[in-house]
């Protein structure tokens, strides 16, 4: 559930002097869109993204001697000139969940990690993300389906529930009981179990055995 | 009256002897044993011809898995283990030896359709084959029947352009990874959407690898979907597919656990679909194959929709034959 395990180590780097052709060399070269730029202790002071970049370097429907006297300036610019110096950025111990909400409130698509005294030790880009929650979701996994049983409203329906899939020794990767959207006809919540078997029949037996009610869930 | 026509049936009593002991595993020797009985039926009308197959050599299992993964099913099988690399795949002491069985019913009907082209062949196998892959059993699967036969047919009589189709619930995985860079073998599977169905493979994006790029088509159907869209999916995307993919020989992989009584899927297929599938795809191996077409069983658990909708789909295969030359027993 920890960043560390899932984040980009070490992060390429730039410094606030590295020379914007450079920069974008590294970017391309090395396919990343997003830059940590540090000192030399490493120290994170800011972040530069192909963005920014794309926005310093010359338009191609410039006219051409206007064009050149922008790459002439284009060349000397550095980085610590365009770069965003307030950067939103992970700690080491960070959850996935820390992630996922920074991610979405800061509309960006890369986040540096840093230790304890600021110095960078990372980058986690969302695609990153994607990637631990598809792990952690089980999705892609050879072997895995869905199971949709109706929540009752009975005591203890999550225990029950375990209960049956582990004294049938039947692995599973997530558990979601959905809350007050009504998601079958009778208005009452699913329970969505992603198992690790195909025998899916003995598990359904088991399962309406101890009085659940597997669904058939169907696209709204 | 009309002349009777011809079911080779390949199969082999010893499949019953692979025990999956437990009192709730879907895989049971009656699925053979209710197949069996409805062969009594389709006999009223047809003719009927059982052939048993001999054990596959292990060159042809080694075209398509791994030696040290033979070696390791054998020893676990050998060494009372009860299960496979997963529970799911309980297996006994003979089921080694029969799964090498299982995978001769293919061979044995590939050698009767080159010498009899519109033989109407059906292979009632199990341990059924199409999840497993060169290194892993996987949902009750060991040996990949449908794509060791495959490449048999096309190193031993060089068949080189072969289409799959897969009707079975459950995405063929182990059929796609063995052909998905190949651009010769074309895998066509229809079965429930992979986020809600075992294996979680065999999403719509995924259309084949490097030189196999186009070689896969997988088309998903949301839980309850019934024949219909079956019916279109096959009509509008299968035939046109194959259409340009010109095979020379189609091998079917038969699974019935689509069917809506069948809970090891969320589809509702009615038993008539398999009458649908026969008959589409004995037209397909006419247009396509000179009736070079073999079927073998996959999966299918729910033991009376099993044996309708194998009697269906056989009646939907023979109803279409047009019966080029008189079948008679061919010894293998």
């Amino acid at each position: 559930m920890f960043i560390s395990s899932f984040m980009s180590a070490p992060a390429k780097t730039v410094t606030p002097g590295t020379l914007l052709p450079e920069a974008r060399e590294i970017m391309v070269s090395g396919s990343f869109r997003h830059l940590p730029v540090v000192d030399g202790k490493d120290i994170l002071l800011g972040i530069i993204t192909d963005r920014d970049i794309r926005s310093a370097f010359p338009s191609e429907v410039m006219d051409e001697r206007e064009r050149g006297e922008y790459l002439q300036r284009f060349a000397t610019l550095t980085v610590g000139k365009i770069m965003t110096a307030i950067v939103t950025k992970l700690s080491s111990k960070a959850t996935l969940d820390d992630a996922l909400i920074l991610f979405e409130e800061s509309k960006i698509g890369a986040l540096p990690v840093v230790n304890e005294v600021n110095q960078i030790i990372g980058i986690l880009a969302i695609n990153d993300l994607l990637t631990a929650y598809k792990q952690l979701f089980g999705l892609g996994v050879r072997g895995s389906s869905l199971i949709v049983v109706e929540d009752d409203g009975k005591p203890r329906a999550l225990t029950r529930l375990t209960e049956v899939l582990e004294s049938k020794q039947v692995p599973f990767t997530r558990l979601i009981r959905t809350g007050g959207s009504g998601w079958n006809s009778n208005g009452n919540n699913l329970i969505y179990i992603r198992i690790h078997s195909y025998n899916l029949s003995g598990i359904n037996h088991a399962l309406a055995d101890a009085g659940f009610q597997p669904v058939v869930p169907a696209a709204q | 009256m009309s002349p009777q026509k011809t079911l080779f049936h390949i199969s082999h009593s010893r499949y019953l002897q692979h025990e999956t002991d437990g009192d709730d595993h879907p895989e049971i020797p009656a699925r053979l044993e209710e197949v069996n009985c409805q062969l009594q039926r389709l006999a009223r009308t047809n003719q009927i011809i059982c052939l048993e197959p001999c054990e596959a050599e292990r060159r042809w299992i080694l075209a398509i898995h791994s030696n040290d993964y033979l070696l390791r099913f054998e020893e676990t099988a050998l060494t009372g283990h009860s299960y496979f690399g997963h529970p799911d795949n309980r297996l006994g002491y003979y089921t080694y030896e029969i799964a090498l069985l299982a995978a001769g019913a293919g061979l044995a009907g590939i050698d009767l359709a080159e010498k009899e082209p519109h033989a109407t062949i059906f292979c009632s196998v199990r341990p059924p084959g199409h999840h497993a892959e060169k290194s892993m059993a996987l949902g009750f699967c060991f040996l990949n029947n449908v794509a060791i036969a495959a490449r048999y047919w096309q190193d031993k009589y060089q068949r080189r352009r072969i289409a799959i189709i897969d009707f079975d619930a459950h995405h063929g995985n182990g059929i796609q990874a063995a052909f998905e860079e190949s651009p010769e073998v074309f895998y066509l599977s229809i079965h429930e959407h992979p986020t809600f169905s075992f294996p979680g493979t065999g999403y719509a994006e995924e259309n084949g690898t490097g030189a196999g790029i186009g070689m896969t088509l997988n088309i998903t159907l949301l839980p309850g979907a019934k024949d219909t869209e079956v019916q279109n999916a096959f009509t509008r995307q299968i035939e046109p597919a194959l259409e340009d993919f010109k095979p020379e020989v189609l091998i079917i992989a038969a699974g019935f656990d689509g069917h809506r009584l069948d809970d090891m899927s969320g589809l509702a297929y009615s038993s008539m679909l398999y009458r649908f599938f026969g008959q589409e795809i004995a037209a397909l191996g006419r247009r396509h194959c000179q009736g070079r077409v073999i079927t073998i069983l996959e999966g299918g658990y729910h033991l009376p929709s099993l044996g309708e909708s194998f009697t269906e789909y056989c009646s939907g295969l023979l109803q279409s034959t047009e019966e080029v030359g008189k079948c008679s027993s061919v010894a293998l």
